[in-house]
């Protein structure tokens, strides 16, 4: 029997599409029947008031929810983010709910030991939910009270040898694609250049001294599955600078339509028709610089127009790939619209080395000049991106030592307003008006 | 029940405490076959709705099948996946950035019986614990934020509405029908956890009333200098404030003519609640990227201005949804986003389209990139 | 590094003075505030005095979740209105 009757809630358990609903009230059976005698750390019926109090917001159409900013884990700044129910007498279960963020590994691949061990950690420590993952990439340990949090984070550190993720004015957590772990287009190694950049820069992780928040995402190839040129401050997306391998066979094999080279690896293999595979329109008509061509059944790249747009590659991944020549490019300053309105990622470094053999030098002096820019000129609450926009990009190349070069811009500035600086102008701006009226009457 | 200690002494924080060691290394979590194919992955391709074949140089086949899920899950729920690993995948599992769960094959027979065990299983309430979709030129699963389930400022419920919107969306999960891939994400209020400003489709819970105050309890539990300079339009300044019974108190003002509802004032103050029954609700928005396939990443757009929040299965914001991606499915070129689809056409045709409504609030009115958005051509459609 | 900084007694001094000072109207500052302290020191070295105060339990983190602010340890209303006592 139910702790509390959830009439709404009860009406999302129909339907194909995963039941959280039926999850949660699994899980609060789980928890009350306790078969495998859990020595509950928190209350036991946690689950049947979370689901009590989601109730109640179905009701009113309000959260049930409070902020809390005190509690953590000693020394750190980041990773546990306090909760408190604004109906504690109803639901004492959840009226101390907090939240700690667990850094995920490189690419989410998991054994199954170690998923046990967190469950396990989990059902005795805290509510036994999880967020499989939260949107920065951390394991969510969703809903635990204050004197847990320590014991927590003394299993997670002595016995399982993991740490917390980041949260509030620090480095968060750095999230990747899977990268060339198990994709043929990642032009680096996504899973290591991240497992490196989160050890380097646990301080910055972990004791917040940053203006705000502050994102690293990786992704393999300009696809971007993991929108890092989109929401993190600086994002690192693989790229080559040589040519497009091209396997002349297997082009005509998808010009063939042969079995085994469906178009775009099987992406419209669905309850709609397509028709044949058609490469001039499908491919050649799509480039966006037009720099290809299929004549006498060869197929020909202009490289050096190619913006490597991965559309030809994802169509034919059998016959097209990425260059040899790979490395990166970094783009900076992405955010989601507050407060000024939203920023893609701009284009600083259109191509580094990925080199795990100097501890990636060339990548890391690009972080620490920008966040040493950062952290003196940032105001509070100032994301980089805002930062960029209010000092300008011209700044940026000047505290980076980075030349300016036409990739940087989509166009050049439509206006004239530059403004020099005195030791760029012949002469500098110290004149003599004397000398001037000679030749000028007043 | 008895507290268990660690041996975490709180009187020495310090003492034997381990900081600073980062996540797991990933190394110690590849499957046999990842590790040795890392690096050296000749092709792959997508079979069917969810199930891929990666093919290595070395000739080497992995087969995985992709299910959606809820993204808040049950240690129940985690251990039933850990039992489905242990016995097809050899104990080994990943998740996707998009919420998904992946399990990895080695050789083609073993993907039916895998294929099998997934979709026999189901909820007691009757939905797939493990419904098999998620590739390709179809919906994947919705990225989404905390909502009602434990956050302080959503303006409406995360889970519940991308139940709704996967139920509605849910063939186009197992499918591959559209032109091409379409990303959905929800965020509960403007403050994006979740980024959903470059979706497809993004869902957003949307505040439209300034906070209340409770100036008898304000002074005493928050810092009003705190709650002044959280806000980020400058809307709130001190004030003076006389209470029914004639005492005076110290509080705040808010010029709420410049409050954009962020609710960062109610996270530094639990004095400023900001939710409301009727303020609050839901933002639809369409035609964003993130690819730099073909054309450039691109932010999506406001297209509903507010949607009623509808407990419990948001019919109006569901049936929206189905019909932006309907109209797209029948618009759209092949390989071509929903935001580019509606670029070529000219968003007066989107609207036409999709059947809904233009009003007033969709034109920008947001500091200076506003203008950009305004049309300064006489190129237009009737 | 400036002498004040250097010298870790008197910047921890001066860190829980200005504080203290300002404590009739705020108890949470940014960590930028230090810099009106330091004003001529880096962020990096500010940061490695304000970190060891922090492992010394004199200042204390108060986070918003999206940013971090920093106190003297049990100061301000928080404890009590958060029912952390």
């Amino acid at each position: 029997m139910a702790k509390h009757k959830t009439p709404l809630l009860d009406q999302l358990e129909s339907g194909p599409w995963p039941s959280f609903v039926s999850d949660l009230k699994a899980q609060a059976e789980k928890r009350a029947k306790n078969v495998e005698g859990v020595e509950f750390q928190i209350p036991q019926d946690c689950i049947a008031d979370l689901l009590g109090v989601v109730e109640l917001s179905y009701k009113h159409g309000r959260t049930h929810w409070k902020h809390g900013g005190i509690v953590g884990v000693f020394g750190y700044g980041g990773g546990v983010i306090g909760r408190y129910c604004d109906q504690p007498k109803l639901f004492p279960g959840v009226e101390h709910f907090h939240t700690m963020r667990v850094n995920q590994p490189a690419g989410k691949y998991y054994t199954t030991d170690y998923l046990r061990s967190l469950t396990k950690l989990w059902d005795l420590r805290g509510s036994g939910v999880f967020n499989m993952h939260g949107a920065t990439g951390d394991i969510i340990l969703l809903g635990t009270t204050t004197p847990q949090l320590e014991e927590v984070f003394w299993t997670l550190t002595h016995d399982m040898g993991q740490d917390l993720g980041g949260s509030g004015s620090n480095l968060r957590t750095p999230a990747d694609c899977l990268g060339q772990s198990r994709c043929e287009y990642a032009c680096y190694d996504t899973n290591a250049l991240v497992y490196f950049l989160t050890n380097q820069y646990q301080d910055e992780l972990h004791r917040p001294a940053f203006p705000y928040k502050f994102k690293f995402k990786l992704d393999g190839c300009p696809n971007c599955c993991v929108a890092s040129i989109a929401r993190s401050d600086m994002s690192f997306i693989g790229t080559w600078r040589d040519d497009i391998r091209i396997d002349q066979d297997a082009v005509n094999k998808y010009v063939e339509n042969a079995a085994g080279y469906p178009a775009n690896a099987g992406a419209f293999r669905g309850s709609r028709d397509w028709g044949k595979f058609d490469l001039e329109k499908e491919v050649l008509g799509l480039c966006p610089t037009k720099c290809m061509m299929f004549k006498n059944k060869k197929l020909s790249i202009d490289n050096a127009n190619c913006t490597r747009c991965m559309h030809c590659i994802n169509v034919m991944p059998r016959a097209l790939k990425i260059g040899k020549d790979t490395g990166l490019s970094i783009l900076v300053g992405a955010k989601a619209p507050i407060l000024d309105g939203a920023q893609m990622g701009s284009l600083l470094v259109p191509f580094v080395e990925v080199n795990p053999g100097n501890d990636y030098e060339a990548i890391t002096q690009v972080i620490e000049n920008v966040w040493d820019w950062w952290m003196e000129e940032g105001k509070n609450r100032e994301r980089l991106g805002e930062l960029i926009m209010r000092q300008g990009f011209q700044k940026l190349l000047e505290v980076t030592g980075i030349e300016a070069m036409p990739q940087h811009v989509s166009y050049p500035r439509t206006n004239p307003y530059i403004f020099w600086k005195e030791d760029e102008v012949e002469g500098g701006w110290e004149r003599d008006v004397d000398e001037y009226r000679k030749h000028h009457l007043r | 029940m008895a507290f268990i200690s660690t041996g975490y002494n709180p009187a020495k924080p310090m003492e034997n405490r381990i900081t600073d060691i980062g996540p797991k290394d990933y190394n110690d979590f590849y499957p046999p076959v990842i590790a040795k194919n890392k690096g050296k992955w000749s092709h792959h391709e997508i079979l069917e709705p969810g199930v891929l074949v990666h093919v290595g140089d070395s000739g080497d086949e992995l087969y995985t099948v992709r299910v959606g899920g809820a993204r808040i899950m049950s240690t129940g729920h985690i251990n039933e996946i850990c039992d489905i690993a242990d016995k097809h995948c050899n104990g080994y599992v990943r998740f996707t950035t998009r919420n998904n769960i992946e399990f990895m094959v080695d050789s083609k027979d073993k993907v039916e019986p895998l294929k099998n065990d997934l979709k026999s299983r189901k909820f007691a309430g009757g939905s797939f614990k493990f419904p098999i979709g998620g590739t390709g030129a179809g919906v994947t699963n919705i990225v989404h934020t905390q909502g009602w389930i434990h956050c302080h400022t959503p303006a409406t419920d995360a889970s519940g509405t991308v139940k709704a919107a996967m139920d509605v969306l849910f063939s186009d999960f197992q499918d591959m029908r559209l032109p091409a891939q379409l990303r959905v994400s929800m965020a509960c209020c403007l403050n994006m956890c979740g980024a959903v400003h470059c979706s497809d489709i993004a869902i957003l819970g949307y505040h439209r009333k300034p906070p209340m105050l409770d100036h008898e309890y304000l002074d005493k539990v928050c810092e009003i200098p705190l709650a002044i300079s959280a806000c980020p339009t400058a809307a709130i300044k001190p004030a003076k404030v006389k209470l029914a019974d004639g005492k005076e108190v110290k509080s705040v003002e808010v010029k709420n003519e410049r409050c954009m509802y962020c609710g960062n004032c109610y996270t530094m103050c639990p004095s400023m609640p900001l939710a409301d029954a009727d303020g609050d609700g839901i933002v639809l928005m369409a035609g964003g990227k993130v690819s730099n396939r073909i054309s450039a990443p691109k932010f999506s757009k406001v297209v509903v201005a507010f949607l009623p929040n509808e407990m419990p299965r948001w019919p109006s914001m569901t049936a929206t949804i189905k019909r932006m991606v309907d109209a797209y499915a029948k618009g759209a070129n092949k390989y071509e986003r929903m935001g580019d689809w509606a670029d070529r056409i000219g968003w007066e045709k989107f609207f036409d389209a999709c059947e809904i409504e233009f009003t007033h609030h969709l034109i920008d009115d947001f500091r200076q990139q506003a203008y950009m958005s305004w049309r300064q051509t006489t190129q237009f459609k009737f | 590094m400036s002498d004040l900084l250097a010298n870790k007694e008197a910047a921890v001094q001066a860190v829980v003075e200005w504080m203290t000072k300002k404590a009739g109207n705020k108890t949470k500052f940014y960590f930028n505030d230090f810099s009106k302290i330091f004003p001529d020191d880096k962020p990096r070295d500010i940061k490695k005095v304000v970190n060891k105060m922090v492992e010394e339990e004199i200042l204390e983190y108060w986070s918003s979740g999206s940013t971090t602010m920093y106190g003297l340890k049990g100061s301000g209303i928080q404890h009590s209105s958060e029912g952390e006592e």
